[in-house]
């Protein structure tokens, strides 16, 4: 009788054996990564947009395709029409989980080869990897300054707090782009607010955007109940507290004001904000649906963000309303 | 108290009979190794997924790891209900091996519904909420039965047996799924596949070759009276004060997760590190649970379990010091992984020594519900505390009320703690 349940385990165990082998042997020879895959059909259009009269429209707008159904197709950048309409052309093979480029240099946060890690390349004007960095932690928010000298990266480490509600961990990364090294984490900024310099264990940056000069910088400090706005400098090391309640700042092509997140009250919702910097008017945006992204100026008068898996338009004045950008894409950047 | 006098007599099954002077296999018994494989086993195949799945869930899905670590905190915490339910379940009918090995078998479809799943969000929050599920059904009754197959004076070494093999599942199993991943970038589907292999066979051991303890069916068989005398448990004064300073400790325990954090960012290392913490701990855990639970055997279970949470005060105390020393670093995954050997397995010999045959699964369900809760209720009060008062402020408090549940629990187990079980 024992004898007997011994040998059906063992055979059981031996077909286990047997069949995960076998399946792993053919996912192993299978997986060189094929060709991938091109836009076609319904997916990846775009809506045609009302003109406004609001400065120079960037030459394109770059966004990585989201389509989980096709592995292929995955994280690729594409070439769309900043005005909206027609389909995006591919622009570069490297599959991002973010991305972001600017001033002839594009930082795309990806996962590396094997799966279980996670990297940042560095790609140059013509779309090549200069450089491989490997990431602590999972890949969060990507930026470059506009004349491309600079990069900043957002990770969540998380070790695994995801078993700990409440509790996480970020980590933003100032970059040099054309070395490939990190100038330094913010972490180590000196941190002022109302004259006085203030440090917390709990300290955690996030959400980097640069002003023109590729020098001076907004971004997010959470700490305690606060989510501070501080504005500083990479050349001096120093940020300073501007105001509380902003998240993942973007920072408009004029340099005048600030596109956010704010929180709604609501666990995990935000709504877009616009803050303008000279007068600290502050106007909630038409898009009243919870978004969790850092917003991209389109020009000097709308911004893009993404919802689920398309990317969306505003008008930044509160007026007007929400309309599809872009389906199927995420990680907007505006080629200038 | 007349539960206490039964217990301390309970027979000697089958051909353990007649050991006096046994093999540490005879006094584990056979029941216990075979438990202790399928947990091997469903450890290696759960650990493969959850090494795994935060990555998965960020690449394929776009989803953050954050809002995934919420839904997973809560999903834990609200297992707690199911545990009681399934040891309640298991003393009903007097048979303990179907309920466990139920709850193996819903987490082994489970693998198999990853690869269904594919890129659905929703699918896959379901998917891992049936997997804790079969995991909260299958504890009591296991530890039920290795209560009942194993010698009563070896009560704690049979739970370090067992411990020891769970935990070395918990080792391979994250190497397993790396060393898989490197063979097969990206085909994420083939650590679902393997998982769903190992956590087959872990099913084919425990319901063609474990043998069931079968007790008394619960007298009177009523779902509702059935449940009702799980609760009625807590009337009996030993097991209350257990529960009691359980579910305080575990009001009082910080997450693993945190404890690694603070220690790495104590030490400075760079973070891709940190799986290292948990290597370290899980290899002491391992060496020590057997050691600790013979110990345990000896000098009383109630004296190992709180001398455990001595060592997780002192754990504590690495988050109040500026930073550590890589030998400072030993010395507190030292202390970490003691802590767990003392105290995983130590705490249901201590229940199993304490509940009557015929309730056994449900005691040790009410114990498991109580402690699972606690640790989540203490994790929203950590957060809380965090955001209200800082960091530093919120460890304080922890620490403070660790050393008052510690307190309590030696005033009233070890106190009151029957002298040694054995000779």
């Amino acid at each position: 009788m024992l004898r007997s349940r011994a040998a059906v385990v063992v055979i059981v165990a031996a077909l286990c054996a047997i069949g995960g082998a076998a399946y792993v042997v053919l996912a192993a020879t299978s997986s060189s990564d094929p060709k991938p895959a091109t836009l076609s059909g319904s997916k990846h259009k775009a809506a045609r947009l009302a003109p406004v009269a609001a400065g120079p429209l960037p030459k394109s707008v770059l966004v990585r395709a989201v389509d989980p159904e096709k592995a292929t197709l995955e994280g690729r950048i594409y070439r769309a029409d900043p005005t909206g309409g027609g389909t995006p052309k591919v622009q570069k093979d490297p599959a991002c989980l973010r991305f972001y480029q600017a001033g002839g240099s594009a930082l795309c946060l990806t996962v590396a080869r094997s799966g279980v890690d996670f990297r940042a390349k560095l790609l140059d004007r013509s779309g090549d990897v200069r450089h491989t960095l490997t990431l602590t932690g999972v890949p969060s928010r990507a930026r470059v300054s506009p004349n491309g000298t600079l990069g900043a990266m957002t990770t969540f480490v998380t070790g695994d707090s995801y078993t700990s509600p409440g509790q996480f961990s970020t980590r933003t990364t100032i970059l040099d782009m054309a070395s490939g090294r990190t100038i330094s984490d913010l972490e180590k900024f000196t941190v002022i607010r109302d004259g006085q310099k203030i440090h917390d264990q709990d300290f955690n940056f996030w959400g980097v955007t640069f002003a023109r000069d590729s020098d001076e910088l907004y971004a997010t400090l959470a700490t305690g109940s606060h989510h501070y706005l501080v504005h500083g400098r990479v050349s001096t090391r120093t940020l300073e507290v501007v105001r509380d309640g902003v998240e993942c700042p973007s920072l408009s092509p004029d340099g005048t004001r600030i596109a956010y997140k704010s929180r709604d009250g609501k666990p995990w919702h935000w709504r877009l904000h616009v803050y303008d910097l000279r007068t600290r008017a502050d106007v909630a945006l038409a898009e009243t649906r919870p978004i969790d992204d850092q917003a991209e100026w389109l020009d000097n008068a709308r911004v893009l963000y993404g919802i689920g898996t398309d990317v969306w338009v505003v008008p930044a004045d509160g007026a007007g309303k929400a309309q599809r950008f872009l389906a199927d894409a995420a990680s907007p950047s505006a080629q200038r | 108290m007349s539960y206490l006098v039964e217990s301390s007599q309970v027979v000697l099954r089958g051909k353990d009979k007649a050991a006096e002077r046994v093999s540490v296999r005879k006094h584990i018994g056979r029941t216990v190794l075979l438990l202790g494989t399928t947990s091997l086993l469903t450890d290696i195949s759960s650990e493969m997924v959850s090494t795994i799945l935060p990555i998965y869930i960020v690449f394929a899905l776009g989803a953050t790891p954050l809002q995934f670590g919420i839904v997973d905190g809560i999903y834990q915490g609200a297992t707690a209900f199911v545990r009681l339910l399934a040891g309640v379940a298991s003393d009903r009918k007097g048979r303990h091996k179907p309920v466990a090995s139920l709850g193996y078998a819903i987490s082994a479809v489970c693998k198999l519904g990853m690869v269904l799943a594919g890129s659905s969000l929703a699918a896959i929050y379901a998917v891992v909420y049936a997997d804790r599920v079969g995991k909260g059904i299958r504890t009591a009754p296991r530890d039920a039965l290795i209560s009942l197959t194993a010698h009563p004076k070896a009560l704690g070494a049979a739970f370090g047996v067992h411990r020891a093999m769970d935990t070395a599942g918990a080792m391979i199993g994250p190497l397993l799924a790396f060393g898989l991943l490197t063979a097969a970038p990206r085909r994420y589907d083939t650590v679902w596949v393997v998982s769903f292999c190992f956590a087959v066979v872990g099913v084919a051991v425990i319901t063609m070759l474990v043998k069931d303890a079968r007790t008394a069916p619960a007298d009177p068989p009523s779902r509702r009276a059935a449940m009702a005398s799980a609760i009625g448990l807590l009337k009996v004064p030993a097991f209350r004060r257990l529960t009691l300073a359980a579910g305080g400790l575990g009001l009082a325990t910080l997450s693993d997760g945190f404890l690694y954090l603070g220690l790495q960012d104590r030490m400075g290392f760079a973070p891709r590190y940190l799986p290292l913490l948990f290597v370290g701990t899980a290899l002491v855990f391992m060496a020590l649970a057997v050691p600790m639970g013979r110990l345990a055997d000896r000098v009383g279970r109630g004296k190992v379990f709180v001398g455990g949470y001595l060592l997780l005060l002192g754990v504590y105390s690495s988050l109040l010091v500026p930073s550590i020393s890589p030998a400072v670093l030993v010395f507190y995954l030292a202390a970490f992984g003691a802590f767990y050997a003392a105290t995983d397995g130590v705490v249901m010999a201590l229940a199993g020594s304490l509940l009557p045959e015929e309730l056994r699964a449900s005691g040790m369900g009410l114990v498991t519900a109580v402690v699972a809760a606690a640790r989540l209720f203490g994790a929203l009060a950590f957060g809380a505390l965090w955001t209200l008062g800082g960091v530093d402020a919120a460890v304080v408090v922890f620490a403070a009320m660790l050393a008052l549940a510690i307190l309590v629990a030696a005033a009233v187990v070890v106190r009151r703690e029957v002298a040694p079980v054995a000779a």
